[in-house]
Order: structure tokens, then sequence, then C-alpha cells
């Protein structure tokens, strides 16, 4: 089944603790939405539940057969069209490159890209369109467990509602559970069958939400009136609306990609 | 014939393209094809035109003709040494930059992973970068005297510490989330290094290896002509002490074309395979 635990967590960057203590258990085949606001460790418990990065302690358990992963910015490979993006996680498990384009074919379909879509680079498609292409691409290895990593961060709020729906969907179709990273508790609203909060620092889970009804079937009104009832009343989600972001010191903010990356 | 242009009406019955639409596509294509090519046989023109100018204010003795030194290249084109001198460096080259790359670029990837072996090299990469060419070829003349050997050493010397670092600012600047990418979907570092990390190192090397082409020629020219071994510079320094000035600029032109032809026939190809993604298809 499709499950993953993550289990008393720690991890140390350059010193300072990242995350401490962290266990977060998602069902087989629930989508969990991780909130929390920025800095608090988000991004680098995806990286370790993707086993990008190995925690300094704590376990790992994956009762789930392959996982794949949808990043923030999408992170194609700029010298590959997008036929070649969607299949480069099986031509890296030593799929034929003909066998390859045929599954990203399919798998492209699902996600409403055109044929015609996938001969073009990574440059030559909008926002959304690399959207698609990214999760095209962790669909491909057919998966039963996605990690979304604020996906779609990026793209503007109408765009960002249609590749909700998009997930929603796909979800529904090929029965993945999953682990959904965002700091947007109504797009975890929209998509999460529970919604765990993560403490500012990581120093741990500070609970759940859990919306009533299943991702697809809450209507827009009882997402907005969820949201607005969780941010008014509950003290969960205190330092998610109120972080201010000048309080966090450098060491704070996470940076993936700088001599300082730790996520 | 007139089954060929059935075969073409058929086609372009297919394609449902109308022949007008042909025509205009056509002039379009001709029209941008000119603009890309025309500036570039104007700046030659004016070159030829200047150079020629220069012919007739200074004389023949001092500066050719074009004309002149075309014929002076076709002489030393239709002979057998002159293919010798050519092939002499171009092969030099070759062999010293064979060398170079597999040290510069070598110990430029392990030094970029490596902040140990960075940190190591880098005082003798300044160093030797700093060094002048010229002096180089003195060293390597009073070293192993005025031989094949010191010249291939020379070019080598020169070039490496370039390749060195630009394969370590390659490995340094690369994009890692592309790696943790490939880590997500189960890469093993070889295949993040050989899929991922090499593509992009090759992308950011692929301008280095055309100006150290270009370097590569000049030292062996230089190093030829000090040294006085046969090849282009050698030719050189011997059409120097006659004061043969078309062959002279003869000679420096068939340097120019034979650095052109290596860059062309292979340069530009491996930049195109493998970095043209980064530039957009500028090249």
């Amino acid at each position: 089944m499709s499950g993953l635990a993550l289990v008393s967590i720690n991890h140390v960057y350059n010193g300072r603790s990242v995350l401490r203590d962290v266990s977060l258990l998602t069902q087989p085949g629930e989508v969990v939405a991780l909130v929390g606001p920025s800095g608090s460790g988000k991004s680098t418990l995806a990286a370790i539940a993707a086993d990008v990065l190995t925690p300094d302690s704590g376990r790992i358990l994956r009762s789930y057969r392959r996982h794949g992963m949808v990043f923030q910015q999408s992170r194609l490979l700029p010298w590959e069209s997008a036929r070649g993006n969607i299949a480069f996680p099986l031509v890296l498990d030593g799929m034929a490159r003909a066998d390859a384009f045929e599954r990203a074919a399919e798998v492209a379909a699902a996600v409403a890209l055109l044929p015609s879509d996938l001969e073009k680079m990574p440059d030559q498609l909008s926002g959304g369109m690399r959207a698609r292409v990214a999760i095209a691409r962790a669909l491909a290895v057919a998966p039963d467990f996605l990690i979304f990593d604020e996906p779609f961060a990026a793209l503007d709020p109408a765009l960002r509602r249609r590749m909700q729906d998009l997930v929603i969907h796909l979800s529904a179709t090929f029965e993945f559970g999953g682990l959904f990273i965002t700091h947007d508790l109504t797009e975890a609203a929209r998509i999460a069958d529970r919604i765990a909060v993560l403490d500012r620092k990581g120093e741990g889970i500070l609970g759940s939400l859990k919306p009533e009804g299943r991702p697809g079937t809450r209507s827009e009104a009882a997402i907005y009136a969820f949201v607005q009832h969780e941010t008014a009343t509950n003290p969960l989600l205190a330092d998610l609306m109120n972080v201010d972001e000048r309080a966090l010191t450098y060491d704070d903010a996470c940076d993936t990609s700088g001599p300082r990356r730790c996520c | 014939m007139r089954a060929m242009t059935r075969t073409i009406g058929a086609q372009l019955d297919r394609l449902r393209v109308a022949p007008e639409e042909l025509v205009e596509t056509g002039l379009v294509l001709l029209g941008r094809w000119l603009l890309r090519v025309v500036p570039g046989l104007l700046g030659v023109a004016l070159f030829l035109g200047l150079w020629h100018l220069g012919h007739l204010s200074y004389g023949q003795f001092i500066l050719p003709s074009p004309v002149q030194t075309l014929q002076a290249i076709l002489r030393v084109l239709s002979s057998a040494e002159g293919w010798g001198l050519i092939t002499a460096t171009i092969a030099r080259v070759a062999m010293a930059l064979t060398t170079a790359v597999m040290v510069g670029v070598g110990l430029g990837l392990a030094a970029g992973y490596v902040t140990f072996l960075r940190r190591m090299f880098a005082p003798l990469a300044t160093i030797l970068l700093g060094m002048p060419a010229t002096a180089w070829v003195i060293l390597t003349m009073i070293w192993f005297g005025p031989s094949h050997g010191s010249i291939m050493f020379t070019i080598t010397l020169v070039t490496t510490p370039m390749l060195y670092l630009g394969t370590v600012d390659a490995v340094l600047t690369r994009d890692r989330k592309l790696e943790d990418m490939a880590a997500a979907f189960g890469a093993r570092a070889w295949q993040r290094f050989t899929r991922v990390a090499l593509r992009q190192i090759l992308a950011t090397l692929a301008p280095v290896s055309g100006i150290t082409l270009a370097l590569g020629f000049k030292v062996a020219i230089m190093a030829e002509l000090v040294a006085n071994v046969a090849g282009l510079g050698g030719a050189l320094a011997r059409a120097r002490a006659n004061m043969d000035i078309d062959m002279a600029l003869a000679y420096v032109a068939l340097t120019v074309a034979a650095l052109l032809a290596v860059e062309y026939g292979m340069i530009r190809p491996f930049q195109r395979r493998v970095g043209q993604w980064k530039r957009g298809g500028a090249l």
C-alpha cells in the first residue's frame, strides 16, 4: 500500500538544526499536505522523503512501490524536449529510449499535453505547460506515491487552480497517495485529504487539520469557509498566517542551490 | 522533366500549399539568409579594400596586394612541402590540445568536486595562467632545445590552465537542483554525473574550447617561429629572414585558414552538439 512514515527525523545543516524530531505518517492512498511558513524545513522534509537527502537520524518507512516527485519551478532538463524530459526517469531505469518515448506520449496525454507539445524545448513552454511536463515526468514511472514540493508556487492564481484540479483528477484516476508541500492553506484544503502543520522552526509537526469530504468533492465555498474559520480560530496556524520574514534569521532561510545548500 | 513536375505538383497538392504562398515563403527565407550573410560579406570586402589601399600607399615590398598574396598561397598549396608545413602545425596543435584536454579537464573535474584539490591547485593555476607564452617558449627551448617536443610542451602548458579553470567553473556553476531531481527518480551518483552534470559542464566548456584552440594555434606559430622548427611558424621565420613579404603574408593567411578549418570542422560542431540548448541556437 502506498503510505509513508517519517519517524523522528532530525537533520542538522552547518551546525543548525533544520528539522528536529519530526514524525509524519500518511495512510495508504491518502494525500497529505504539509504546510508551514518559509524556512520551516518543509522542502528539506520533502527531500528526505524523496531520498534526495539523508537525515542525520530518524527512520523512513516506505510502504509504496515507487515514488515520483514534482518540484518547484519544474526542474526540467533544458537540453531535452518535453518528450525527453518525461522519458528521463524511464531512461534512468534502463528502458530503451524508443519504449520510454512511447510511455512518455501516454502519460503526456493524461496531463492534456498535445503530441505537438512534446517536441518543444522547455524554454518554448509556458509555466503551466512546464508544470504539466513535470507532472507527466513524475507519472511516467507509474508511482503509487507522489511528492510535490510547492510545484505551483510560481504560477498565477488561475493557472495554479487548473493545476490543482489536474492533481486532484490524477490522484483519483491513478489512486496514488502523496505528500504535498505548500505554504498556501487554500491549495492544501483543495488538494489534500489531511493537512499537517510543521512548526516554524522545524521542531515537529504541530498537528493536523481535516477538511470535510474528499479532494474534488469540496465546493469552493466550503474550502473558503474552512480556510477562513481555521485561520481565524486555529492556533496551529498562527505562525503560518503571521510569520514575519524579518524575524527569520539568515540561518533559517533554506537555500537549495547556493553554498549553504540544505534541502 | 514533365514527370518530375507532376510529382512536385502532386506533393504540393498533398501539402495543400498554394504556389504563391510557397514563393512568398521562399522570398522571406531568401531575405533572412541575405540579412545573415550580407553583413559578413561587407566586412570581408571592407577588410580587403583597406588592405588594397594600404598596398597602393606603401607598395608591394611593404604590403603586397590581396591578389599577390592569393597567388603566393596557391604556390604554397600546390607544393607537397607547403602541405607538409600545414600538416606539421595542425598535428602539433592537435596532439598538444589532446594532452591539455586530458590533463586540464581531468584535473578540473576532480578539483570542481573536491574542495581540497581546488584550493591546492588554485595558486598553481594562477601562476601558470599568468606566465607569458613567450617565457615558456624560451624556457622550453633551453630545456629541450628547438624541437617538436618543446613546441608541443609549450602549447600544452599554455592551454592546460585555461581548460582547467574553465572546467572548475563549469562544475561549480552547474544547476545542482537538476541533480537532486534525478536523485529523486533514483539516479545513482554516476548517472547524475553522466546524464545531468556532464551535459552542463560540456555546455559551459564549449566556448572555452574555441578560445583554447585559437590560443593553441597562436602559441604554435610563435614557438615554431622562435625555435625555427618545420611548420607554418618556421616557414614564416624563413620568409622574414629572406624579406619575402608575399610568402610571409601567405603563411599568415594559411595559419588563419587552418585555424578556421579546425574550428568549423570540429569545434563548432562540438559546440553546437553540447551547448546549443544553452545559447538558444545562436551558434
